[in-house]
């Protein structure tokens, strides 16, 4: 069975990727869009569109009632999540089966589990899949104080049902803890609508690394390598990633591909989905799983040749994997930039506006995935990510220096960018030496803000 | 007056109305009338639309004394506010009937649940936009009314 129309709920350059991926396999699209959103690439492509909702996203691109009955009017088969929003929402992958439509993602079930990052840790230790030193849901921060004074300061407060860095505080001393747990609570609430916190250990100077996983319907899991994500910024949202993990022992790399594989079979996953660890030392910790298909897969994508979304959408589909992992071979190095409308010497804050030129790069090895052009609004509502520049070299050298071309090549302008600060990343010793820490941005940010 | 005629006035008045920036204008000369109303229908136009087409800012509808003398300032569209099959309500209405205080024109069928399009007070229909059993998206103007107290 193949899908005949696929709904991709979702915006911006994710929902551009999908409808490649769609569009490839002979596959119908059908976009989304919010009012503020009627002139991105991603309506624009699709073979339909339906505006659901105004610019607010919990009334547009969550607006569920709208959506299910857009994949009902235009008869779609199947609905593609993209990543955020809906994509790790149980309970809409459920609706989308109750009305007779197929998720593309894993199961509800595995969903719900993932999600609740305490509960996921919990099977993950079960099998046995080393995890942080840390604590269950805390009551109360009087609760919270009892249980940094047993783990041992510097601690991390972690939203239960988190991710993209909302809903966490890092804590160096017992006088940060009470308002580290009143904020972490709150924007814990206002973002997942669950304000439950658990506690972990703070891991020294840690690396995040994180592998990705494929698993179809007939057991087969593979995993296509890891990707070093340590570049991030203070609210550990992810700046600038890479493929394979560079300053890495083969030792380590080996067991977080064993690590990751034997964890997906453990929750019979049957999607593309990443297992997040971090790495300190010869110390290896699983974080979370992410259940989605993540901003950054075109790093794995370029490295494995393999094309994740199309292995989402086939797997839906109740197909086989079709390839095993001694088919799977990393060729040289990709890194991704990523191309946010938000300004870096300002804590990152998102900026609004009209873009007024947009050149993009191009050559061999170099990918961009974006919805944006000369004139188009950036509305106020969504994650800031313009454009995600990829290359590929054969030799990580040979990638910076690529990436360090495309950007230079790169214009957007009209709204603040992260593109200086990429530019600058690239021609950083600390970073072109390879294997910094999730420490090495912020200060990084900083110094650079500083000096101009 | 002849059709080629008649329709070169239509086109003049219809540049004349957009020129202006009003959203509709009648004007009757002989045995000839002619009404142009811009359709906001064409929501998906909208955005690849030259700049002309559209009102600036502080013509036309907009004038300082808020007299405005050709634009119906009462119409008012009912728009969908699901994404659903519309549903022309019996007696399915047409361009120019009065309909009483909170009558249904017609429903949104979105989840199989009925979302009712109804007029707020008695009222003339100056266009119907949409047809039986039409795909419609949010906001999607479906009616356009005035008033008619």
């Amino acid at each position: 069975m193949s899908f005949r129309k696929i709904l991709i709920a979702n915006r911006g350059e994710i929902a551009v990727r999908v409808n490649r991926a769609a569009h490839e396999l002979g596959i119908e699209t059908v976009a989304i869009f919010s009012e503020v959103d009627r002139g991105s690439l991603h309506v624009r492509y699709a073979d339909e569109a339906y505006c659901v909702g105004p610019g607010p996203a919990a009334r547009s691109y969550l607006n569920i009632p709208n959506i299910i009955s857009a994949g009902l009017i235009s008869h779609a088969d199947a609905i593609h999540p993209g990543y955020g929003f809906l994509a790790e929402n149980a309970r809409f992958a459920e609706i989308c089966a109750d009305h007779g439509i197929a998720f593309i993602g894993p199961t509800p079930k595995v969903i719900q589990q993932m999600g609740d990052k305490a509960a996921a840790k919990a099977i993950m230790s079960a099998a046995r899949v080393p995890t942080i030193p840390g604590t269950d849901i805390l009551d109360s921060a009087a609760d919270a104080m009892r249980a940094a004074n047993q783990l041992g300061y510097p601690v991390m407060l972690k939203a239960a049902a988190g991710g993209g860095g909302k809903g966490m505080r890092e804590v160096r001393g017992p006088e940060d803890l009470a308002h580290a747990f009143a904020t972490a609570q709150s924007e814990a609430e206002v973002n997942f609508k669950d304000g439950r916190l658990y506690m972990e250990k703070l891991v020294a100077r840690p690396r995040h690394v994180e592998v990705q996983v494929l698993g179809d319907r007939f057991g087969d899991v593979v995993h296509v390598g890891e990707r070093d994500c340590s570049v991030q910024k203070p609210s550990h949202q992810k700046l600038i990633e890479e493929a394979p993990a560079p300053a890495l022992s083969e030792r380590i790399r080996a067991r977080l591909h064993k690590v990751a594989v034997s964890a997906a079979r453990a929750v019979a996953y049957t999607s593309a989905g990443t297992l997040e660890f971090l790495v300190s030392g010869d110390d290896v910790y699983f974080m979370e799983m992410n259940t989605r298909i993540q901003v950054e897969h075109p790093i794995s994508e370029a490295v494995y040749g393999v094309d994740l979304v199309k292995a989402q959408i086939r797997i839906a589909a109740g197909e086989r994997l079709g390839f095993n992992q001694s088919q799977l071979h990393a060729h040289g190095h990709a890194i991704e930039c990523r191309i946010n409308a938000e300004e870096p010497g300002a804590g990152f804050v998102p900026a609004a506006g009209t873009l007024t030129d947009v050149a993009f790069p191009g050559g061999l090895g170099v990918r961009v995935d974006s919805h944006v052009y000369a004139g188009l609004a950036i509305p106020p509502y969504y994650d800031s990510l313009l454009a995600k520049l990829v290359v590929t070299g054969s030799s990580r050298n040979e990638a910076i220096d690529r990436m360090a071309n495309a950007l230079r090549e790169t214009r957007v302008s009209g709204v603040h960018t992260t593109l200086d600060l990429c530019r600058a990343i690239m021609n950083d010793e600390a970073f072109r030496a390879g294997g910094v820490s999730v420490e090495y941005l912020p200060s990084f940010a900083a110094t650079t803000a500083a000096a101009t | 007056m002849d059709w080629d005629k008649a329709l070169a006035r239509a086109r003049e008045v219809a540049e004349f109305c957009a020129e202006a920036g009003l959203e509709r204008y009648r004007v009757s000369q002989e045995d000839l009338e002619i009404e142009v109303r811009r359709s906001s229908r064409r929501v998906a136009d909208d955005a690849a639309a030259p700049a002309a087409a559209r009102p600036a800012s502080g013509s036309g509808l907009a004038t300082s004394n808020g007299s405005v003398t050709h634009e119906g300032p009462a119409e008012t569209l009912l728009k969908a506010e699901f994404v659903g099959i519309v549903r022309f309500t019996h007696p399915v209405v047409v361009e120019g009937v009065h309909l009483p205080e909170g009558r249904e024109l017609a429903y949104v069928e979105s989840l199989g649940i009925r979302n009712p399009i109804r007029v707020v007070a008695p009222s003339r229909v100056t266009a119907v936009l949409v047809s039986d059993g039409q795909p419609v998206e949010y906001a999607q103007p479906l009616f356009a009314v005035e008033p008619t107290t």
